[in-house]
């Protein structure tokens, strides 16, 4: 949808600033009310996901032009959604769609992203990776002791992040996957961006060029199923590429997949892993990661002025995020004892790393990362688990700031210790 | 425009990172809703875009608001204050004016559960509060606005009626003392607060200004600024050790209820029958909650989504519902939850009423009785169509409430029929009983389509023609009565009281500084 089309939603907005707030009844503390990074840290009206609403429509009736300080406010949201879950509680309304378009529209008008975004995507479009390492490096991680099965239309889709970044977090996955005798290829050098990094800050025609290659790529490969740990890449894959391009294949992240290998018995978790845990919900696998459902019908007036979808149409609240799996997984090892922060699955608090974020305002990812990790502690816990390596990067980086930080580990690296491949 | 010399004295204030003369920042406050309707009774298009401030500043103290306040007066420039701020009085409705956004003090600064009242900075919201207040087994009336809302800009500046109010009465009724920046700069502490040094009773034995300040309605933010204030408590049944627990996932959730918590709808065969037990149960004061709607509002209480309220409307809602009101039992023993059901039921017998629950024909959900208590059922009207506000709003008695409504429904039906409000048969209403009598609030809450010109316009003559009705059949003075021509226009109805506010204006505000847009201007 452009800004043109979305005008009906934006003009809907009652400025009523729930969208900076968990929903009334989840809150529990004062501490742990909020729910939008942006507008904690930049406090005026404009950081929160409905002040972005207006700031959208304002520019859609030309009453704006771009700004360096708007790009700089656009620009300083995760799109992490939690604004739109909430708004979604009493409204039809999509900020976080919005926010994005709005982006997409800075971009068009040749005005956004923003420099760091810039040179990542220009890494993406020369190296295939937004931190331009060496496209030969990328599975360096990869020892020879891993089994890979060449004939397999299964493959791991290790991301960005963990290839070049978070190297432990695909290691401990494929050694998982082999200990569960799931048989799977890489595709090694010709791994490229799922295009997330790109599709996040506004260049959707770029981002839309990677899907199609990428597309091709598996369809070349004959890949069925995609198994990847990267939250990104999941929801890239999983739910932005349908939207855009036909797909044929399945997406499954680490953390479903451990919890059905489980169940099968096909990964026993023997070893003791003596941790008091606490889980972040990664936006991306959690309320972001609800597919779009497609819908075709009409509005039908019922009452004066009500409309109502006929036949229903799905309502993206956020609901059908990947929030049990994780959690079925770390309480079934042995040893884990799991307590919950206050803003958990759709309503959890983003990292603070998303949408470009990470790259061209690092300190306020930091500080946000901080606010979870804040969070983190007040439960006793004393490690931090998620599966996404981008929120872990953003973790770590915030964790080797504090003093006596909290662990940190991804969920595939507890499984793979549980199942003794650590030693 | 403010001159570099105006916005950089300001700067100086609050520091560079708390100000702002961005058009993007400042026009996230010249956005309202209900703009569209005061735009349009303007003769104006109806737009949710108002008067764009010169500048935004985000004070984090009492000595910078004062410290801005004092400089605004002395450079001829017109502030306006808000917290979480939803609605044109939020606003700023001059050129030359400036938005004071306290959304940086945002401390609960005390909660004294042995003498009951909690002390407050203007951006703690009610969620937050309440979820402070009930470890101690205490609740504050949070205003209908909602649980993002800030309690302190209802209890100073505003009317503030709630879900709870059979329990906690209004937010106006319950300011025990207040920090208030009169209009000039000079701070005055009200209360007992400045006798005692603690906050506790609103009328001494210090000063009390309340009804200077505030009166009964609230000067909107057209009379300086409050940054804390002393709000009353009340006491919440829970059982020792109970703990707010919410689970399930959106939009259906689970919530621990409470033991001996019970919610019963009760209706009536008509208007007189059911005024007649409402008059009962409120003065009985036995009941968290006491309030009333039409079936459309029932509908939308208790489902989670639009096609779930829509859906439980034409599964029969319509035909079961006449006249009822919603009772929430609360109690902290046994013996007291059955003392109070037994009276719920009498009097329900009494009157030939009948319970809706137990007959199956409407559920609460736990969640449900969570959402009254954080009073975010209100604001379930706003599924129909994204946008409602209401018209009347008198706090006066139940038998003036049910007169609201039923002088109300032949208006309603008009423009229900002219297409530009939603179709609520006219039936759409809420009352709710408060401070265990006679006393009432009644207003008409009204869907409209904010992104249609022609629903907007339309609601806006509506809202106008309730305000006449106010004034000519005599129903009390709406809770939204703002700004100069509405106040001349119910005053010479009302003993002229626009003179006495234009004094209190002009002696606490002799250069206009506190923008007066929604409140009264001493000059005119």
């Amino acid at each position: 949808m452009t800004l043109d089309e979305m005008e009906r939603m934006m003009d809907s907005c009652v400025r009523c600033s729930k969208c900076k707030f968990l929903p009334g009844i989840m809150v529990r503390s004062k501490e742990f009310s909020s729910i939008c990074p942006s507008i904690d840290r930049f406090d005026f009206h404009a950081y929160s996901g409905g002040g972005r609403v207006i700031m959208a429509n304002a520019l859609h009736k030309g009453r704006l032009e771009f700004t360096e300080e708007m790009l700089d406010i656009l620009y300083k949201c995760t799109n992490c959604g939690a604004c739109e879950v909430v708004c979604k509680f009493f409204y039809e309304l999509e900020p976080n769609e919005i926010i994005h378009e709005l982006k997409v529209a800075a971009v068009e008008a040749g005005v956004g992203p923003m420099p760091n975004h810039k040179k990542f995507i220009e890494q993406v479009e020369s190296v295939h990776n937004p931190y331009g390492e060496p496209t030969d490096k990328r599975s360096s991680w990869l020892t020879d002791d891993i089994e890979l099965d060449e004939n397999s239309d299964t493959i791991f889709f290790a991301g960005c992040t963990a290839s070049y970044r978070r190297e432990e977090i695909a290691s401990a996955s494929v050694r998982v996957l082999n200990a569960a005798k799931e048989g799977f290829k890489m595709l090694g050098p010709d791994e490229y961006c799922c295009g997330s990094p790109v599709y996040r800050v506004g260049d959707k025609k770029r981002a839309l060029e990677i899907m199609k290659d990428n597309v091709e790529k598996f369809k070349a490969q004959g890949v069925k199923r995609i198994i990847t740990s990267c939250s990104g890449c999941y929801n890239m894959l999983k739910v932005e590429y349908p939207r855009f391009v036909e797909t044929d294949f399945e997406v499954v992240h680490t953390s479903q997949l451990m919890e059905s290998l489980i169940s099968e018995g096909r990964l026993k978790l023997t070893n003791e892993v003596p941790l008091k845990v606490t889980y972040h919900d990664p936006c991306h696998l959690g309320r972001m990661a609800e597919p779009y459902e497609p819908w075709e019908g009409e509005l039908v007036e019922v009452l004066t002025l009500v409309f109502m979808a006929d036949p229903p149409k799905p309502i993206r609240r956020g609901a059908n995020g990947v929030y049990d799996a994780p959690r079925n997984v770390l309480k079934q090892i042995p040893g884990i004892e799991l307590v919950e922060m206050e803003r958990i699955r759709e309503y959890a608090y983003c990292c603070g790393a998303g949408a470009g974020v990470k790259a061209q305002y690092p300190d306020f990812a930091l500080w946000t990362s901080g606010k979870r990790i804040d969070e983190a502690e007040s439960t006793g816990a004393s490690a931090l688990v998620s599966t996404c390596p981008f929120c872990s990067t953003n973790f770590t980086d915030q964790l080797k700031e504090r003093e006596e930080p909290m662990e940190f580990y991804d969920l595939t690296e507890l499984v793979l210790k549980s199942i003794g491949g650590s030693e | 425009m403010l001159d570099d010399t105006v916005y950089d004295a300001l700067k100086q204030i609050v520091g560079s990172d708390n100000i702002s003369k961005e058009p993007a920042i400042l026009d996230g406050y010249a956005w309202q809703w209900c703009n569209e309707v005061e735009n349009t009774l303007k003769g104006k298009d109806p737009s949710r875009f108002g008067q764009r401030p010169d500048a935004v500043l985000l004070p984090c103290s009492t000595e910078e608001v004062q410290a801005i306040v004092e400089l605004c007066n002395s450079h001829d420039v017109k502030y306006k204050a808000l917290s979480t701020g939803q609605g044109a009085w939020a606003g700023v409705t001059t050129e030359r004016a400036i938005q004071i956004d306290l959304r940086r003090m945002n401390r609960i600064l005390k909660i004294d559960p042995d003498n009951m009242y909690a002390v407050i900075e203007p951006y703690v919201t009610n969620a937050q509060l309440q979820s402070e207040l009930i470890k101690y087994g205490l609740i504050h009336n949070a205003q209908g606005g909602g649980p993002q809302t800030s309690p302190l800009a209802s209890h100073t500046s505003f009317v503030g009626p709630s879900f709870t109010s059979a329990h906690t009465g209004y937010s106006g009724r319950n300011l025990l003392g207040a920090e208030w920046i009169v209009p000039t700069g000079e701070v005055l502490q009200v209360g007992s607060f400045d006798h005692t040094g603690e906050w506790f009773t609103g009328d001494g034995p210090g000063f009390s200004l309340r009804g200077v300040f505030r009166g009964a309605y609230g000067a909107y933010g057209g009379l300086g600024v409050f940054t804390k204030c002393a709000i009353r408590l009340f006491t919440l049944p829970l059982p020792k050790g109970w703990e707010w627990k919410m689970t399930g996932t959106i939009p259906d959730h689970e919530w621990n209820l409470p033991e001996y918590w019970k919610m019963y709808v009760l209706n009536f065969p008509d208007w007189e029958k059911f005024e007649d037990a409402f008059y009962e149960v409120n003065d009985h004061n036995v009941s968290m909650m006491a309030m009333a709607s039409s079936a459309e509002g029932l509908a939308s209480m208790f489902t989670n989504t639009k096609n779930g309220a829509l859906d439980a409307i034409f599964a029969g809602l319509l035909m079961h519902t006449k006249r009822y009101f919603v009772v929430m039992l609360t109690a902290h023993t046994e013996r007291e939850f059955n003392y109070r059901t037994k009276l719920i039921q009498a009097i329900m017998v009494k009157h030939d009423g009948e319970e809706l629950i137990e007959k199956g024909i409407v559920t609460p959900m736990p969640m449900h009785y969570a959402e009254g208590l954080r009073n975010s059922l209100g604001n379930h009207a706003f599924r129909f169509t994204s946008c409602f506000q209401s018209t009347h709003g008198g706090l006066d008695t139940i038998a003036m409430s049910v007169k609201i409504c039923q002088i109300n429904l032949p208006i309603k039906q008009k423009y229900i029929e002219k297409r530009v409000i939603g179709d609520d048969r006219g039936e759409g209403m809420w009352i709710t009983g408060y401070e265990g009598g006679h006393l009432a609030h009644a207003e008409i809450p009204t869907v409209y389509d904010p992104a249609s010109p022609e629903s907007c316009r339309g609601y806006a003559y509506y809202q106008d023609e309730c305000n006449k009705a106010d004034i000519e059949q005599a129903l009390g003075i709406p809770f939204f009565i703002v700004g100069d021509d509405v106040h001349d226009y119910y005053g010479p109805n009302v003993m002229n009281y626009q003179n006495w506010l234009r004094k209190i204006k002009a002696a606490f505000d002799p250069n206009e500084a506190s923008d007066p847009g929604h409140y009264v201007s001493a000059k005119k």
